[in-house]
């Protein structure tokens, strides 16, 4: 790009000269008086520069310079000492002007706009294709998904209003059952999110190719989407209609879930969605009747979660009433020989949309049924050990820092409960729950130690506690989380953490577990940096003490 | 012994660019260089680098944010990116895997073990791919 520019003020050139750097545009300065130059200016209007920038007084007549520019495809900028200026100018029609105080970023914005006016094509000729303008375009459309985002979307719901009298408008709520970003890490949560993304893409191209219906839809942020269309026909053929489009998008998006991702992680998930219909209403304004019903349909997708949560509170009481969790046992082996070394126990619940732990206990949370469900699970998971397990065998159960102010848990009956060995079992904490009250907390642990229980601390490295933590709890265990072990073979950083945990650990006394071994690699990894004990799918499936106790209940 | 293989070192110290590049250039490999983190994210589409060598103290965006930046890009995720950190401490280390960087070198640099460290990163990247 080439600018002329004819600029008398120090500041001024500054500032443009620095803009021109930024864009890395070619840039001829032609400062000086007024009058005594002016085929100084003529001259450079002939090398073809692409803008012209002038100063308000010095341009003489800015109406000729406009027509000279315009009939050399020059564009024209105007600096103005004040809005009356800048009114003669924009009356003038320059392409671009501005008034004192500006900004580098501001002289940089003005020149691009001027640029782009001119020729749109300057943009993507590269040398005009800078931050600036790709800021621009990421607020038109979502960097994540490419769908157009809301002030573009409610510009053409304007329009759709418009033409058929009425819009509907379905928004997409997707509610996560888990700290999946806590446990999993921000990339998961980010694939995750394009998966979501993806499954709406899905829907919207098929029903768009499939019906002649119109068909928009807009990314609200974070996991939010909405859609526009005219669903036409009566208002009860219209919900009709409306429920069957919100049970194919759900469909969609749950098997691109499941798909990628697993049945587990899509069980983490709700998707819920709201309809509303607007019409079109001389008196109200447009924009502001979309708004409206971008927000009755957001309020209506809420209140259908709300139903959800207390139908799922409804279903975790059944469960706890009828015992209806089931125990799913996942070995735990020795590293170096593969042997079964002991289990660990994981309760699922029956029902459906209560079978991933994950799930049901953070229902149990919001209910407040914490304990009853900590309590449950327990004892489901110690009366099925008996018939699984070999005599040499542990099981490794999960405790909440919280189960400690259970008073029938921090009292654990031994004999009431038939457990014959203590010492065989292990209580897994998770480093994810914080620990306020550490000597009381310590004190409780001490209780169980008397009797013979150990201790493993769970998700270590999961960066909720660091080395110190762990030391001060001195667990008999360590279970390393599946971010340090997933893709370990290749990540040096990761054997390197792996390796000062296994020196720390063998230096105290500590035995390693490694969670989440899934691929041959990644064993011959923890092994090859003596990691004693290996839990994952790779070597064996989870097995059952039986199969679960309570039919499952239709919904 | 062109290697063809690119490197893109970054560091804001304009001493240890040249040192790190003089050195890594007599080992065959192609350098490109970057200052600061956001110039390191435009070279990085520039030169699709087989990888990165990031210093971690940088003013402005730094090397973990740098890092976590190019492991989320969708189109260049997978460059290998090795940091480059004062302290070799074990919260550094656990930031460093969160941020999902592959290796590290501690300062000073021993030109030995960077070598060893770079040769062993490509590697690795290659067989995954």
């Amino acid at each position: 790009m080439k600018i002329v520019a004819r600029v008398r003020d120090g500041e001024l050139l500054n500032t443009v000269t620095e803009a021109a750097g930024a864009l890395e545009a070619e840039l001829i300065v032609i400062g000086g008086e007024e009058g005594d130059n002016d085929h100084q200016l003529v001259d450079a209007l002939r090398t073809h520069p692409d803008l012209v920038l002038i100063e308000y007084e010095l341009a003489g007549s800015l109406g000729e310079l406009r027509a000279e520019t315009r009939a050399r495809g020059i564009g024209l900028i105007t600096v103005c000492r004040n809005g009356e200026e800048g009114l003669s100018a924009a009356r003038a029609q320059v392409d671009e002007w501005f008034t004192y105080p500006f900004s580098v970023e501001e002289v940089e914005g003005r020149i691009q706009a001027a640029a782009i006016r001119v020729d749109p094509d300057v943009a993507s000729r590269g040398q005009a294709r800078t931050a600036e303008y790709l800021q621009y375009e990421e607020l038109l459309y979502d960097r994540f998904t490419g769908f157009p985002t809301l002030p573009v979307m409610v510009e053409r719901g304007r329009e759709m209003l418009e033409r058929t009298g009425r819009v509907t408008i379905l928004y997409i709520e997707f509610v996560r059952y888990s700290k999946l970003e806590e446990i999993y890490g921000w990339q998961k949560l980010d694939e995750v999110l394009q998966t979501t993304a993806n499954g709406v893409r899905d829907f919207y191209d098929r029903e768009r190719g499939e019906e002649e219906n119109l068909l928009m839809v807009s990314h609200a942020g974070d996991d939010d989407f909405i859609f526009f269309t005219d669903l036409r026909g009566s208002p009860e053929v219209t919900d009709k209609r409306i429920n069957e489009v919100s049970e194919r998008l759900e469909a969609d998006v749950r098997t691109r879930l499941e798909e990628d991702h697993g049945e587990d992680i899509a069980g983490l998930f709700g998707i819920y969605v709201g309809a509303a219909t607007i019409f079109r209403n001389p008196k109200i304004r447009t924009e502001r009747n979309l708004y409206r019903g971008i927000r009755e349909a957001a309020q209506a997708a809420r209140s259908v979660v709300h139903r959800e949560r207390t139908r799922k509170i409804a279903d975790l009481k059944t469960t706890l009433r009828r015992g209806a969790v089931y125990v799913e046992y996942h070995p735990i082996v020795v590293t170096e020989t593969a042997d079964v070394y002991g289990y660990e126990a994981l309760a699922r619940g029956s029902l459906r949309g209560l079978r991933s732990p994950e799930v049901l206990f953070s229902v149990a949370e919001e209910a407040n049924l914490i304990w009853e469900l900590s309590r449950l699970c327990r004892r489901r998971a110690i009366e099925g050990m008996a018939s699984l397990l070999d005599p040499d065998q542990f099981l490794f159960l999960n405790v909440d820092p919280h189960d400690f102010r259970d008073p029938t848990f921090r009292y654990l009956d031994v004999d009431d409960l038939g457990i014959q060995h203590p010492e065989l079992i292990v209580f897994e904490i998770t480093e994810r729950t914080a620990i306020t009250d550490y000597p009381a907390f310590q004190e409780h642990l001490r209780n169980f130690r008397d009797q013979g229980f150990r201790f493993a601390v769970d998700d270590a490295g999961s960066g909720y506690a660091g080395l110190g933590s762990i030391a001060n709890l001195a667990p008999d265990y360590i279970k390393l989380d599946i971010s340090l072990i997933s893709g370990i073979d290749t990540n040096f950083m990761k054997q390197n953490l792996v390796e000062t945990m296994v020196s720390f650990a063998n230096d105290h006394g500590i035995l390693v577990i490694a969670e989440g071994v899934e691929r041959d690699e990644e064993y011959e990894t923890v092994k090859g940096l003596g990691v004693h004990l290996t839990q994952g799918f790779l070597f064996h499936q989870p097995r059952y003490a039986g199969r679960p106790k309570v039919k499952q209940l239709a919904d | 012994m062109d290697r063809q293989e690119t490197i893109l070192v970054v560091d804001d110290n304009r001493d240890n660019v040249d040192i790190l590049s003089a050195f890594l250039e007599s080992r065959g490999y192609r350098v490109a260089v970057a200052e600061e983190g956001k110039a390191a994210l435009s070279r990085l589409e520039e030169v699709h680098p087989d990888l990165v060598l990031l210093d971690v103290m940088m003013p402005g965006m730094d090397g973990w944010q740098v890092c976590r930046t190019i492991k989320s890009h969708p189109e260049y995720g997978s460059t290998r990116v090795v940091m480059v950190t004062a302290k070799g401490g074990f919260e550094d280390k656990f930031e460093g895997m969160r941020s999902g960087a592959d290796d590290y070198v501690v300062k000073p640099v021993d030109l030995d073990e960077l070598e060893e460290k770079i040769e062993r990163n490509l590697s690795a990247g290659g067989r995954r791919q």
